[in-house]
């Protein structure tokens, strides 16, 4: 006897049930399935066009099985998918991070390639996101076909989240605005009289000159920017005159940066005398990149402030 | 989603339930899987056999149907029968079902249309 369509669809489908039924769901199927053929052909169909439609109608042989087996057709079902989503962005919004600094500083220090750093920790932030998802997606899906139960208290309102966007501004980022700010401005001096090149070499990375002119201006627009954050802490939110006093800012930091850079009156001519990569065209590039990081980081820092004004003026 | 498909929807899940009862007090007089399908869909309960079949092995391991093997016809068929288990069990459903049909005849009476 040839393997006729029904003994395909009987084997496929007892694949995925447990074993100890198999045998009597077999006997069971195979006659429901006969049954149902013998109903069409009395209704004078062909017997061969009626096992396809029989066949075709019960579906998929696995889904057939899962209904047999009582198994639910998911990955991770309503039991553990909250607790699996919000346990997965904990980790992956800290843990990748962490690693790839980590692993960033550390390569730094035993290469002098700062973009093989870079390049290190950004890959292995990577491949530790993927890791994460992978096994914390595994572990519950195993859960899940175990059944294994949770003992999660239950929730009831204690766990509203505190205040609902009372205050747009949060403490933190302002904070790390305004070190981030103060940093800068200690790099001014610190790169006058500290920065070393080669054998214990001092040279200022930029143009002693300036200090009688445009530098004085950088420190004053910084100095602004840090009354400006604190300013916007205080108003809880971006404000129409705080975007304008922003974009001022922007525009007196960014506007002089590029025009230095344009005319090579920013950095030091003896600093990039030292370094025959700067000498021969690299200074070009490296202002050219400059002067598009500038631009990039001022619009999209306006636009961005102008974006949260108009969120807090509704 | 259309609104055919919406109606659709809501008609399904409220038909889901009422197949498990359907089912019971079909099988109060023995029979095997196609010859129920066949009864439910004459009495206006159009069940895919797909469904069915499965479902009758579940409410065989619940203790709600019994079985018995007839080998005598042609082929070997599997006669389900509502046991006493059942029958309590569907006496509940079915009071709920009537409870459910009093409370929507109250509901539809007492509001304004």
């Amino acid at each position: 006897m040839t393997t006729s369509l029904t003994d395909r669809y009987l084997t496929a489908t007892l694949r995925s049930v447990p074993a100890p039924r198999r045998e009597e769901i077999a006997t069971e199927l195979r006659a429901s399935i006969a049954d149902m053929i013998e109903g069409r052909t009395a209704d004078g169909q062909d017997a061969a066009g009626a096992e396809r439609e029989v066949l075709n109608e019960l579906g998929d042989p696995a889904q057939l099985a899962a209904r047999y087996a009582d198994r639910r057709l998911q990955l991770i079902g309503p039991a553990y998918y909250l607790v699996w989503q919000r346990l997965l962005i904990v980790l992956l919004s800290i843990v990748p991070a962490i690693v790839g600094v980590v692993v960033g500083v550390v390569t730094a220090t035993t290469s002098d390639n700062p973009g093989n750093a870079i390049g290190a920790g950004v890959s292995t932030a990577f491949n530790v996101a993927v890791q994460i998802a992978f096994w914390v997606t595994a572990v519950f899906a195993v859960m899940e076909r175990l059944g294994t139960p949770l003992n999660l208290p239950e929730w009831n309102v204690d766990q509203l989240p505190d205040e609902p966007v009372e205050r747009d501004i949060k403490l933190i980022d302002a904070c790390a605005s305004i070190v981030f700010l103060v940093l800068t401005i200690a790099f001014l001096p610190w790169q006058q009289f500290q920065t070393v090149i080669g054998d214990g070499d001092r040279l200022p990375i930029l143009d002693p000159a300036l200090w009688a002119s445009w530098i004085p201006v950088f420190l004053a627009v910084l100095v602004a920017s840090i009354g400006l954050e604190i300013a916007k802490y205080r108003a809880h939110r971006w404000t129409w005159p705080l975007v304008g006093v922003n974009a001022l800012l922007n525009l007196a930091f960014a506007v002089p940066a590029i025009w230095l850079l344009r005319d090579d009156r920013l950095l030091n001519p003896a600093f990039v005398d030292r370094f025959a990569w700067l000498r021969d065209g690299g200074l070009d590039i490296v202002a050219r990149i400059s002067v598009v990081v500038i631009i990039v980081v001022t619009v999209w820092d306006v636009i961005d402030s102008v974006i949260k004004a108009r969120r807090a003026a509704r | 989603m259309g609104s055919d498909d919406v109606l659709r929807t809501h008609l399904q899940e409220l038909r889901r339930g009422t197949v498990v009862v359907a089912s019971l007090v079909a099988l109060r007089r023995p029979d095997y899987g196609y010859a129920l399908l066949q009864r439910l869909t004459g009495h206006g309960f159009p069940v895919d056999a797909n469904t069915l079949y499965p479902l009758l092995r579940r409410l065989e391991e619940q203790g709600l149907l019994t079985s018995e093997w007839n080998t005598e016809e042609s082929r070997p068929r599997k006669f389900y029968r509502t046991s006493e288990a059942g029958e309590q069990a569907l006496d509940r459903m079915l009071d709920d079902l009537a409870a459910v049909q009093t409370s929507l005849a109250t509901l539809i009476e007492g509001a304004p249309r």
